[in-house]
């Protein structure tokens, strides 16, 4: 299936052409061994050539030879009118030739040499299933994931918004790639500068294979050196269909199965898609719990150092005998063993990931349990500590977006340098440095801080906390909508409260 | 150079009502009722009180000063408006070196209090330099990311003044008798050393061209300055009911010491905590002071802000390598305070009636 045809032309001109002529382009094509050139029907017919890699033996069998076979040579526009295939093109322009030669058209010459070409479209895609998604599961809602094809990804969206204002702008990027890359916005919702800006900086991306969408993402965000990401990505075709009818932009690329969405604020990386498929109360309840949860990650080794290292009268004459009997045989700082749990924390986990599934979970095993207890029984760390360091590891793991998990894992490090330097004063210096990076960063021009700041009231109803649907009808402010409202119709108000027993 | 500055820069007006407490509430809440108290005793809380209302006058003088003439936006288009662009710039000269020295005050009480809390045997140096970088990385985002610290600061750090509970339940409200115990002279001499607790106010007259909608933003800084107030009198209430008169006389710290017996199952010590978690208190009063006086010395200089500020924090780093004992911090801060009581108390009032002056001679003229 295909949409959006007409915008194909358009970005021909991006397409570059390295050939001089048409004779040098065909040269280049038969050099390579998957081109075929041969004549059709007799050694007098048409000559027909694509790259049998890219082009569907089938349709061209069916659609095309079949009715070349059964009649006299005709000019090209009148075999144009014969073959029953959409979206053909005469045409001798070069650039055209070329785009859609490598594309998977069959190109077909009235005789040799003849620089006027009918180009025919027979695709033959290679498409995996669709399948449930992996990174995002959720227990309910669908389970359709976004595939590699740009073209199965639109039809999902598609399928879900069927409104004309759904907009899909498609360009080119990659010298050599070439790749295909769609704006998915909503026409009459979204803020036209936010597309303004997406497009401008899709078109200043230079480089020559753009193979998947994170590459995009690297090159458009606002900030590219800061750790925190900006744009979210998503493999459910359900979440990029209710944030683009909130007024945000989607994009996606020929090859991802992924979708990048923006502009986005912090907290939108702390909250699950599943979060609108419960209750709101318990919602609200869940993403509360997950952000307490990265609080306690980032923060609970850093505060054991710099307690123990500082300000050992915080902790309550009750507790310090537990501590006491835990750390007294440690020979090290507990900067050092803070510095190796959290090391071989981060080495399991890299390794987890990078070994195949059934391995991993072996992993797991090996170093939670065998490792953790022979460390601790050595005498090299404290169990207060591994028992922080494991509970801070399992909290990261309840952040929904892969990305922040990542810039969650490493935050710490500056964290526990500096609660080795100034103790808890350390701890704060460090907040206000990260206070002033964020302050200053904006995904896609819309602050980042989002509703803290600038502090916009109607923005808590879909951030910290999880309102109601029906507390939800206005869209989030940040992103500055032409249609604010999401409920158009004011539900009918009860005028009469009903009172006990009535 | 007019001023304009470009309307992604600028701030809505509900975010003064942050920016006053926000500059107001520094350091010297932790341990401003020993001063007061000296003078006024069981009655200090009026003296709170009273000058904070002079505070919202002073600031009502602020935002009159603004607002009548067509161009005179900031406190640098006042004075080249009354007195030209010489007389002018020396007293543009005299704001700046004056938010400057807010600014040390305010970094080197902190650390003061750092080292006798915390870290007594801290590289104070060091410890500076890292804290102006911070300031620098603040600045350096123009004045709404400053905007953002404060009220992002302001979040983080009010919680604090919930512990306010927790000495409550040792508290005796008899010591608050008897009531108006002390002369008008000792009540107004507390309020004079109450000024330094409520400077920051009159910055008003430097960030007020980048507010939108300016006229609607008078109404959320009074109400911020009466926040401000509200805690002081809140503070100070509690302190004098905590503390023995003879006691409070004694107490460098008094809202320090109070967080001291604050008592959780799992945490003892709190002022540990109390003292870090400050820290999101304070720094939005030296990023708005040094901005200030960076803004300043480029609408004067001509300079680049960013050199100019540099050149700012270099100066702060310089005088805090000089005020290194206790003594001397003490010295600073009585003169400062001096300083910023006739600069807001007379000058502001003065420079109110002169430019009504002017204006009424400059009506007649035309």
């Amino acid at each position: 299936m295909r949409f959006f045809k007409g915008k194909r032309e358009m970005d021909s001109a991006s397409f570059q052409v390295t050939s001089k002529d048409f004779q040098e382009l065909l040269k280049k094509f038969k050099t390579s061994d998957d081109f075929l050139t041969f004549q059709f029907p007799n050694d007098d017919g048409y000559i027909i050539s694509y790259f049998n890699s890219l082009v569907s033996v089938q349709q061209l069998h069916e659609q095309v030879l079949a009715v070349m076979s059964n009649q006299p040579k005709k000019v090209l526009k009148q075999l144009k009118g014969d073959i029953p295939m959409e979206d053909m093109k005469l045409t001798a322009d070069l650039k055209d030739i070329q785009r859609l030669v490598l594309e998977g058209s069959i190109m077909i010459q009235y005789k040799q040499d003849d620089e006027m070409c009918l180009l025919i479209p027979c695709v033959h895609s290679v498409k995996r299933q669709i399948s449930t998604p992996e990174s995002e599961y959720t227990v309910v809602g669908s389970k359709e994931a976004f595939v590699e094809s740009l073209d199965s990804n639109l039809n999902l969206i598609r399928n879900r918004l069927p409104t004309p204002e759904l907009q899909s702008k498609e360009f080119r990027v990659g010298s050599i790639s070439q790749t295909r890359i769609a704006v998915l916005y909503i026409d009459g919702v979204v803020n036209q500068q936010i597309i303004k800006t997406v497009i401008q900086r899709i078109e200043d991306i230079e480089y020559d294979t753009i193979v998947d969408i994170s590459f995009v993402s690297q090159m458009i965000t606002d900030n590219r050196n800061s750790m925190f990401p900006q744009l979210i990505d998503t493999e459910r075709p359900d979440h990029l269909a209710s944030v683009l009818s909130e007024g945000k932009i989607g994009i996606m690329l020929d090859g991802s199965p992924h979708a990048l969405v923006g502009p986005n604020t912090i907290i939108s990386f702390f909250s699950s898609f599943e979060d609108y498929f419960q209750i709101w109360n318990l919602g609200t309840s869940f993403r509360l719990i997950r952000l307490f949860a990265v609080l306690f990650s980032v923060l609970s080794s850093p505060l054991y150092v710099a307690v123990l290292t500082y300000h050992y009268q915080v902790i309550p004459t009750d507790l310090l005998p537990i501590l006491i009997s835990s750390r007294g045989v440690i020979p090290f700082p507990p900067i050092l063993e803070a510095i190796v749990l959290e090391g071989t924390i981060e080495l399991l986990r890299e390794a987890a990931v990078r070994l195949p599934a059934k391995v991993g979970s072996t992993i797991g095993i090996v170093g939670g349990i065998v490792i953790g207890s022979a460390a601790v029984e050595a005498g090299f760390v404290s169990n207060v500590l591994l028992m922080l360091v494991a509970l801070a590891a399992l909290a990261s793991f309840t952040v929904p977006i892969y990305q922040i998990s990542n810039t969650i894992r490493l935050i710490r490090f500056p964290f526990l340098i500096a609660a080795q330097l100034y103790g808890l004063f350390g701890i704060a210096l460090c907040s206000a440095f990260i206070l002033s990076h964020l302050l200053k960063l904006t995904s896609l021009g819309s602050p980042y801080l989002d509703p803290l700041y600038p502090l916009r009231i109607h923005d808590f109803k879909d951030s910290l906390i999880r309102l109601p649907f029906s507390k939800q009808k206005k869209r989030p402010q940040f992103l500055r909508t032409e249609n604010p409202l999401r409920i158009r119709k004011e539900a009918e108000k009860r005028n009469t409260r009903n009172d006990i027993d009535e | 150079m007019e001023v304009k500055p470009n309307e992604t820069k600028q701030i809505s007006p509900f975010f003064v009502f942050f920016l006053m407490p926000g500059m107001q509430i520094g350091v010297g809440i932790l341990g401003f009722e020993r001063i007061i108290a000296k003078e006024s005793g069981q009655d200090a809380w009026i003296s709170v009180l009273i000058s904070g209302l002079i505070i919202n006058v002073l600031l009502w003088m602020c935002f009159k000063l603004l607002g009548r003439g067509p161009q005179t936006l900031d406190l640098v288009a006042i004075h080249k408006d009354l007195f030209g662009k010489w007389v002018g710039n020396a007293f543009n000269i005299l704001f700046i070196l004056y938010f400057i020295m807010i600014s040390i005050i305010l970094i080197r009480t902190y650390l003061e209090v750092i080292q006798v809390w915390m870290f007594p045997g801290v590289n104070v140096l060091m410890l500076i330099t890292i804290i102006l970088i911070l300031v620098y990385r603040f600045v350096e985002g123009g004045f709404r990311v400053i905007t953002g610290f404060c009220i992002i600061g302001l979040m983080i750090g009010s919680p604090l003044f919930l512990l306010n509970y927790f000495p409550l339940k040792y508290a005796h409200f008899e010591n608050l008798g008897p009531f108006l115990d002390h002369s008008f002279l000792e009540i107004m001499k507390a309020c004079k050393k109450m000024t330094l607790n409520y400077l920051g106010f009159e910055l008003i007259l430097i960030y007020y061209p980048f507010i939108k909608n300016r006229e609607k933003s008078q109404k959320w800084a009074h109400l911020g300055a009466l926040f401000t107030m509200v805690i002081y009198v809140v503070s100070i209430l509690v302190s004098l009911a905590y503390y023995h008169q003879d006691q409070l006389k004694d107490v460098i710290w008094a809202t320090l010491t109070l967080w001291k017996i604050v008592d959780l199952p799992f945490i003892e010590r709190f002022e540990y905590i109390g003292i870090s978690v400050w820290l999101f208190m304070v720094l939005p009063n030296v990023c708005l002071g040094v901005w200030a006086a960076s803004r300043t010395a480029k609408r004067v200089f001509g300079y680049r802000q960013k050199k100019m500020l540099v050149l700012i924090l270099i100066i702060i780093l310089v005088s805090c390598i000089f005020l290194d004992n206790r003594y001397r911090i003490d010295k600073f801060n009585t003169i400062s305070s001096q300083i910023g009581f006739y600069i807001v108390y007379l000058y502001l009032p003065l420079l109110f009636i002169w430019q009504s002056i002017v204006y009424k001679f400059r009506g007649h003229k035309s």
